[in-house]
């Protein structure tokens, strides 16, 4: 990952004027999904490079060491070597950026990924994770635990209670607090924005939390019921490059929950380099978080190779 | 990495382009036309600049005959039951679904727009407007009743506007009854297209014609006898000579002119989004926006961020061919490079600042996305329009300026307005002089909402209601003959004024008749002298000197539209209520004048019942008009938009009314409180023979109406008419009289576009409720708006 951000004093004139217009903002979204097809070799090429943007994720109450384990070496191989090998990507190394587990389960990834040789991160989720309606003594030593057990990134959900009563300096330093508890792993706040209420709201939030010093800010848990939107990464995005316009931090840019065809990964990324450029196309700066996703990729890539569509058991299961 | 491909997806327009053997000619009465001995001009890819097909040239000849076609196929259409109609209409728009990828790909293929837009907005949008208007024609004879269709429908398109304009223009003609032939210009294939699909529905094949021919052409089809209305689309030039050479030829005539539109953006507007907003107005494309360039209004206090936004976004855009589906905008042909070059060569002679970037191919004809800033106002590129792919920015300080400085054009297309401050928004969305107003979007467009303009960008409407009435006519209306007469000089027509001398004895019937009628010309809320201190007599009914009415002349007509200028903000600010108020108070002066009225006019040979009844319509027709002061506008509700749109019907401004020599009290009154009631101030010129009984009701008028409101203009009619046709700050002007005055109404009103509204020499019944006080009035009395407030937190 890229340089830290070590965020910035809490200035709230950078929040207080702003103005988002929704239905203008929804124009957009629309818009941005049919601007920039692509197609054939160049849409391969683009799935690839979704491949290692994904934060390959499980969260469920059943998770055991078990798929815990599988899913860590699908994380490390998560395109079949002979369709890599007819792209001549074999020996790109290419894997998803992290995986990305419940608290209780990094210990099961951490050993499996160093059992399969890899250094892929491991993400935890933290502090009250989905909810985040915990004491905050409990959320902070939720993140402590974590890291020791070597997770290196940590998703922490912000206090939605705070945000729509507009207590944004208790939001800064609840997550000023989460940031130093991370000590030298890296801090990803989910803003839940399906819970925040307005996209000024959106807005205002992504402003804190990167002030606070968040590496990146990410939609959603995926567990609320509107998850990752266009509109919603529209305005992270217009606020992300606001602060980097500001501070010239990179701070970077996680959707989450519902992100599951590889047509909409690929609308996410031309979204990523229509709003942010670039530079922004790098796994340091925007991971998406998904659980099928990948194995829709890989079949449009089987697709791609063979000229086939191919059956479920053609691809391993993850 | 990350390219991105070209689709193959040329074979489908190619291979239309081969079942006429790449050489088009027109679509007439359901057939191909391709008669011999014409001009053909090159239909050429506008990038590669490749041949794809020739096009036949049309003679006068062609027009001649597909306009006989489409009168034929009128006796019919217009007899048929309107579901029958929509019926047919329904049909078309299946006939396009199932060939829609055909016309978009042909589309952008010979104009070089983005295939996207035309996709995903233009070949939709097309089959609403034919779904809205099979509706329309569904319920016509219920919701339109006492009006007819016109008749054969001339439609001409010029180069730069897309076969949707062509579109918004057919549906309402054809739902109403009315058959059309379409000139469009050389080397356009669509229309063509367009045109078949409609013909191998098999039925009704005359009611669509496409022809394709120069520009001369235009005034061949707008001046055939049995073309009763002509719809014009293209640039303000254009515009004002076809209004010229239509002149007494028959012919309604609707203007739609200009290219350019403007975005007003405030310091409360979301900035990111109003960037989008300029974005969809000037480089994406669109047909929903006009096809040239933006003005664009920043407050001061956020020009820097928004220049800032604006030009990092605009280093996003992608230009390419049309036909590649990752590209936000195409080229469109050598002529608009140029032009945008000229006009960014200008603007940087003249000091402004000039900033280009974009992802654009180098060479010609692709132009990239331009910002023009500092542009001061009195440099001659801030007075022309902005041309395609151009934005023109220029800051503002209140909003209170933003608005006078967008008023200042002669244009009023259309505008967006950026503000999260609602009163701020709706302040300017009201006060802003144009067709269309969004606030905080841009472009929105829906078959149900009409989209027009005012000033010099036309007074026509489509879209709506508006757009039906334009192809319709109350009930019983003969047809519009020609009343062009050759020997008509413009330079001379009532230029001079035949000096009147002293008339004989100033006799009274009898020592009880009516007192000393008023004398002077009624200006600013008082009689006044006329400048030119000389008098005309005014005879009764015996040939005998009934009294000297003002002789007015040029600068009474100066003063009187001042006055009414001045006036015309407090009335437009008056309540609905209060302007009924005052019409009802008028009436009732009235009513007690009732015996002076009644005995003016029959000094002037109208019998003593005749002239009661005629006192007590004018009456009843400022009550009814008053009550009717209530009912303006409506809220429009839009499918794919949520909020509302508002279609507001606001005044003209300052109208000038020829009033009409018959009914001279009844046709004053009624054309007065028409007027009245929408919100406009009026300068009357009244009725020649008997001015008396006007003069009479603006001594009522001197005590009850604001000052300037109604002004009053005696004098030689053909000398007035000629100082009002051809001034420029009055903004609609409404003939009764004779033939030749009519005719040089319509060619003087070209000056400022102003809509007119004549005669022909032709009588009315002001008697009958349909003529005197019917819905016909109230249209032509006011203009219609349409505000978009789209919602959502």
């Amino acid at each position: 990952m890229s340089a830290r951000n070590w965020g910035t004093e809490l200035d709230l004139s950078w929040i207080s004027k702003i103005q988002v217009n929704q239905p203008a903002v929804l124009r957009r979204a629309e818009q941005i999904q049919t601007r920039r097809t692509v197609k054939k070799e160049w849409q391969a090429a683009w799935l690839l490079k979704a491949v290692t943007f994904i934060d390959l994720t499980t969260l469920s109450g059943d998770d055991t060491s078990s798929n815990v384990q599988r899913l860590c070496y699908k994380a490390k191989y998560p395109i079949r070597e002979d369709l890599l090998k007819a792209l001549n990507m074999h020996d790109k190394g290419i894997t998803t950026a992290a995986v990305c587990v419940y608290p209780a389960r990094v210990s099961d990834a951490v050993k499996a990924l160093k059992t399969a040789g890899c250094t892929i991160p491991v993400a935890s989720v933290a502090t009250g994770f989905p909810a985040g309606q915990t004491h905050l003594k409990t959320r902070l030593e939720e993140i402590r635990l974590a890291v020791e057990d070597g997770a290196t990134e940590i998703d922490v959900v912000i206090n939605r209670t705070l945000v729509l009563t507009g207590q944004w300096e208790a939001l800064y330093d609840e997550i000023r607090q989460f940031r130093k508890a991370c000590g030298e792993a890296h801090l990803k706040t989910i803003l839940a924005t399906g819970e925040l209420a307005s996209l000024t709201n959106v807005y205002k939030a992504s402003m804190i939390a990167m002030m606070a010093g968040s590496d990146f800010i990410k939609t959603s848990t995926g567990k609320e019921t509107v998850n990752a939107t266009f509109p919603v990464a529209i305005v992270m995005l217009r606020a992300i490059r606001d602060f980097f316009w500001k501070t010239g931090n990179k701070i970077g840019f996680k959707p989450a929950g519902g992100i599951r065809s590889a047509k909409d990964s690929l609308a996410w990324l031309s979204l990523i380099k229509e709003e942010l450029g670039d530079e922004w196309l790098t796994p340091e700066l925007f991971r998406i978080g998904a659980s099928t996703l990948l194995s829709d990729i890989e079949r449009q890539i089987y697709h791609h190779v063979t000229g086939r569509y191919a059956a479920y058991h053609d691809l391993a299961m993850c | 990495t990350l390219g991105i491909p070209f689709p193959n997806c040329l074979h489908l327009p190619q291979a239309w382009l081969d079942t006429q053997d790449r050489r088009l000619g027109h679509y007439v009465s359901g057939k191909w036309l391709k008669p011999e001995h014409r001009n053909s001009v090159p239909c050429q890819d506008p990038i590669t600049g490749e041949s794809l097909a020739s096009c036949l040239q049309a003679q006068a000849e062609d027009v001649v005959a597909a306009v006989e076609v489409a009168g034929k196929a009128f006796e019919n259409w217009s007899g048929l039951p309107g579901a029958s109609r929509a019926q047919h209409l329904i049909r078309l728009a299946k006939m396009i679904q199932k060939h829609q990828r055909l016309l978009w790909t042909l589309e952008s293929l010979v104009t070089g727009r983005a295939v996207r837009e035309i996709r995903d907005k233009d070949v939709p949008l097309a089959q609403q407007l034919l779904q809205y208007h099979a509706v329309q024609a569904c319920t016509q004879e219920e919701v339109l009743a006492g009006w007819e269709p016109m008749g054969v429908v001339g439609l001409i398109l010029s180069p730069t506007f897309s076969f949707l304009e062509m579109m918004w223009r057919i549906c309402p003609a054809l739902a109403v009854g009315c058959t059309v032939v379409v000139l469009v210009p050389p080397a356009s294939p669509t229309p063509l297209l367009l045109a078949q699909l409609a013909g191998e529905l098999g039925s009704f094949p005359g009611i669509l014609n496409v022809i394709s021919g120069p520009a001369s052409l235009g005034p061949v089809l707008a001046s055939q006898p049995r073309v009763q209305k002509v719809a014009f689309c293209g640039a303000v030039e254009e515009g004002r000579a076809l209004r010229r050479t239509l002149a007494g030829r028959g012919a309604e005539l609707g203007l739609a002119l200009g290219t350019e539109s403007l975005l007003v953006l405030t310091e409360a507007a979301d900035v990111d989004s109003a960037v989008e907003g300029v974005v969809d107005a000037a480089w994406s494309d669109r047909s929903a926006v006009r096809p040239g360039g933006l003005r664009l209004l920043i407050q001061e206090s956020v020009w820097d961020e928004t220049m800032r936004r604006l030009q990092e976004r605009m280093a996003r855009l992608r230009a390419g061919r049309g036909l590649d589906g990752a590209v936000d905008m195409g080229a469109r042909g050598a002529a608009a490079h140029d032009l945008a070059q000229r006009y960014v060569r200008e603007a940087r002679s003249e000091g402004a600042q000039v900033f280009q970037a974009g992802d654009v191919p180098s060479d010609s004809p692709f132009f990239p996305p331009t910002l023009v800033s500092d542009l001061l106002p009195a440099s001659p590129c801030s007075q022309a329009e902005v041309p395609w792919p151009v934005v023109a920015a220029s800051r503002f300080r209140t909003a209170k300026e933003a608005l006078a400085m967008a008023n200042r054009t002669p244009r009023g297309g259309s505008a967006s307005v950026w503000s999260e401050r609602l009163g701020q928004a709706l302040e300017l969305g009201y006060g802003l002089q144009v067709g269309t107003v969004w606030i905080n979007a841009h472009g929105l467009r829906n078959s149900e909402v009409p989209t027009g303009g005012c000033k010099e960008s036309g007074s026509s409407w489509h879209g709506g209601l508006d757009g039906l009435y334009e192809y319709l006519r109350p009930s019983g209306t003969p047809g519009r003959l020609a009343y062009f007469s050759e020997s008509m000089n413009y330079d001379t027509f009532g230029l001079a004024v035949p000096s009147t001398l002293p008339a004989g004895t100033h006799l009274h019937t009898s020592p009880h008749s009516s007192p000393t009628a008023p004398y002077g010309l009624f200006i600013g809320g008082r009689f006044q002298a006329p400048g030119a201190r000389s008098s005309r007599p005014i005879q009764d009914s015996q040939g005998k000197l009934h009294s000297y009415v003002a002789e007015g002349g040029a600068k009474d007509i100066r003063g009187a539209v001042e006055a009414a200028h001045q006036a015309t903000p407090g009335w437009v600010s008056q309540s609905p209520g209060a302007r009924a108020s005052l019409l009802w108070a008028l009436a009732s002066a009235l009513e007690r004048r009732e015996s002076a009225l009644a005995s003016r006019l029959e000094r002037h040979g109208v019998e003593f019942k005749a002239a009661k009844v005629e006192v007590e319509l004018s009456v009843r027709q400022l009550r009814a008009w008053g009550a009717r002061a209530q009912a303006q506008g409506h809220v429009l509700q839009v499918a794919e938009l949520k909020g509302p749109v508002l279609r507001l019907r606001e005044p003209l401004g300052v109208l000038a009314i020829v009033c009409p020599d018959e009914w001279p009290l009844l046709a004053f009154v009624s054309l007065l409180a028409a007027a009245l009631a929408h919100g406009n101030s009026v300068v009357l010129v009244p009725s020649g023979a008997c001015p008396i009984p006007a003069l009479e009701v603006c001594q009522d008028m001197a005590t009850l109406l604001p000052a300037g409101l109604v002004n009053v203009v005696t004098g030689d009619r053909d000398h007035l008419t000629r100082c009002l046709a051809l001034h420029q700050d009055i903004q609609a002007l409404w003939y009764f009289g004779s033939a030749q005055g009519s005719q040089f109404v319509e060619w003087a009103s070209a000056g400022n576009l102003k809509p007119v509204w004549v005669n022909r020499g032709c009588p009315r019944a002001w008697d009958q409720e349909a003529k005197g006080a019917g819905p016909e009035l109230g249209l032509r009395a006011a203009r219609t708006k349409a505000l978009w407030l789209p919602m959502g937190d």
